[in-house]
């Protein structure tokens, strides 16, 4: 069953420039590791942020879990918004708190004004936190700013983050595109087996083709806001990168 | 120009430094100019020449203020310590005001751009561009003379700079946190405790902090005008012509702002 159906989506920064999305349409289903490959520039960080409205898209259609994504008002995709996890290429953690704090903060679409405030969360959260972060084997770092961690471990944190929501849906953003090829299949790996384990369907953008084919069962590519390919990973082909690639991998 | 790649000769090259020099000299001589004419305009026409009198009589007249008056010494120690509290109390005070106008006057938080903005931006710069003698004079008048009014001044006048400094830092934040947060649901409030705050507060507080060491600088001026602490002692001393009583209550000050400026210095050290 889809889980999460897009059609004819399109996107632009400003009203009067150039459109970066040009009528996307593809379905998630659920147990689906998804990919979104194509060329830098192509709209695959767009595509990914107009699921969870971090872009407003111009026109289209998202439906995630039978929600209408685009007729949510602010108060409802909030609340839609909590059940989504991110996972970004720059981790987009907040340095200067701990690990845990970084993790708990995961939690902030379900903790109310006050309670956020003080940073109070429950056992149960703390709990969970706790059986993340042993999960993604950061146990030792609980106490660590996160700023002194490295990139890897810093991902390991994000990846905790995402899981605290509980999400229906996980969204990365070139999750491995500032780590190194061998840390890369790794987090990778963490990725995939948390995303079985929980059963969260995920849709990843990735410029790395080869990550692509060995993690993703199923495949889009994007050229300059087009699709150019869309179909289970094993027939993507030489003809079809070249297609996506416009010549560039050969 | 570049792209036709005549080579410069070396007469070309010559003309083109000098032109350059001519250019600079021309400037230089203005400014020199310039400064000639407000001199002359403010210091040599505007200066009661005959008042000063000789090299002697303003020797004679430095000489008054050599001295320390010890029996003020004990009658100071109030005026210091309110002085001090001005200054503290009075940039406290300032951080309050200052926060509704650091929200509204830093451009990627401020609530409703086209009223919010201008709004804190205005009153940023009113409360910079009025001296803090102005500000002391306004709440003097308003709510009587003493400490109260010069911890109002101090407060009207620091928050501006605070106010201007941490909603720069607002606005060079880093946003990948703020990202994060929206992402999974996170409200305005959740935003600005979880992905600005912790960005920016170790910048404010260095900010308030060095504020402060110059508040206690403007603070020990306020009595001047009735609004507490060592200026008016000072200004007691000078009217009753009693110099070294002057000379005493400066050093005061100086020993004041001293521990205002080692203090500032280690504690924005630590917070880096
Ligand atoms: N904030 C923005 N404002 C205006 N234009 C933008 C903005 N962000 C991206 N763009 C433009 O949108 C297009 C698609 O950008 P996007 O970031 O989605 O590409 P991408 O496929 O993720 O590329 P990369 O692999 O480099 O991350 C680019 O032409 C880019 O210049
Ligand atoms: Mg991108």
């Amino acid at each position: 069953m889809a889980i999460l159906e897009v059609e004819n989506l399109r996107a632009k920064y400003s009203a009067r420039g150039p459109e970066i999305l040009k009528g996307i349409s593809f379905e998630v289903e659920d147990n689906d590791f998804f990919a979104i490959i194509g060329p830098s520039g192509a709209g695959k960080s767009t595509l990914i942020r107009c699921i969870n409205r971090l872009i407003e898209p111009t026109s289209g259609d998202i439906r995630l879990d039978g929600t209408d994504m685009l007729s949510l008002d602010t108060r409802a995709l909030r609340r839609k918004r909590r059940h989504i996890g991110m996972i970004f290429q720059e981790f987009n953690l907040i340095n200067r708190m701990s690990v845990m704090d970084n993790v708990l903060s995961g939690r902030l679409g379900y903790v109310g004004a006050i309670r956020s405030i003080f940073r109070v969360f429950t056992n149960r959260d703390i709990q969970r936190a706790l059986e993340l972060l042993e999960r993604v084997g950061l146990q030792d770092h609980i106490d660590k700013r996160a700023d002194q961690l490295s990139g890897g471990q810093r991902q390991r944190v994000g990846i905790a983050r995402a899981l605290m929501q509980e999400p229906n849906l996980l969204l990365l953003d070139e999750p491995t595109s500032a780590l190194d090829p061998k840390i890369s299949r790794e987090v990778m790996e963490l990725i995939r087996t948390m995303a079985n384990e929980l059963k969260v369907p995920v849709l990843c953008n990735i410029h790395d083709v080869q990550l692509a084919k060995e993690f993703c069962n199923k495949i889009i590519g994007l050229q300059d806001g087009y699709k150019m390919f869309d179909g289970p990973t094993e027939t993507l082909d030489q003809s079809s990168l070249e297609e996506i690639y416009a010549m560039e991998v050969l | 120009m570049q792209d036709q790649a005549t080579p410069l000769t070396l007469d070309d090259v010559v003309r083109l430094r000098r032109r350059k020099k001519g250019v600079q000299f021309g400037i230089f001589a203005v400014l020199i100019g310039l400064v000639l004419w407000s001199v002359q305009a403010t210091v040599i026409d505007d200066t009661d020449w005959q008042r000063i009198g000789t090299l002697a009589d303003i020797g004679e007249s430095v000489a008054h203020f050599i001295g320390v008056d010890f029996a003020l010494i004990p009658s100071l120690l109030g005026p210091t310590i309110e002085t001090f509290m001005i200054a503290c109390i009075g940039t406290l005070l300032g951080l309050v005001f200052c926060v509704p106008m650091i929200w509204f006057g830093a451009l990627n938080v401020t609530p409703f751009k086209p009223v919010t903005y201008p709004i804190a931006r205005v009153a940023m710069t009113l409360s910079r561009s009025i001296h803090e003698i102005v500000w002391a004079l306004i709440f003097v008048s308003a709510v009587g003379l003493g400490a109260f009014a010069g911890i109002l001044a101090i407060a009207a006048r620091s928050l501006g700079f605070i106010a201007k400094m941490s909603a720069e830092a607002i606005e060079n934040i880093d946003h990948k946190p703020v990202e994060a947060i929206r992402a999974m649901g996170g409200s305005n409030l959740q935003v600005m405790i979880y992905a600005i705050l912790p960005q920016v507060l170790p910048v404010i507080l260095g900010i308030v902090i060095f504020e402060w060491e110059i508040n206690i600088r403007r603070s020990s001026v306020l009595g001047l005008v009735g609004a507490g602490g060592l200026g008016l002692v000072f200004f007691r001393q000078m009217n009753t012509f009693n110099y070294p009583g002057v000379t005493t209550v400066i050093i005061a000050i100086l020993m004041l702002i001293l521990i205002g400026e080692v203090v500032s210095h280690y504690s924005r050290k630590a917070l880096i």
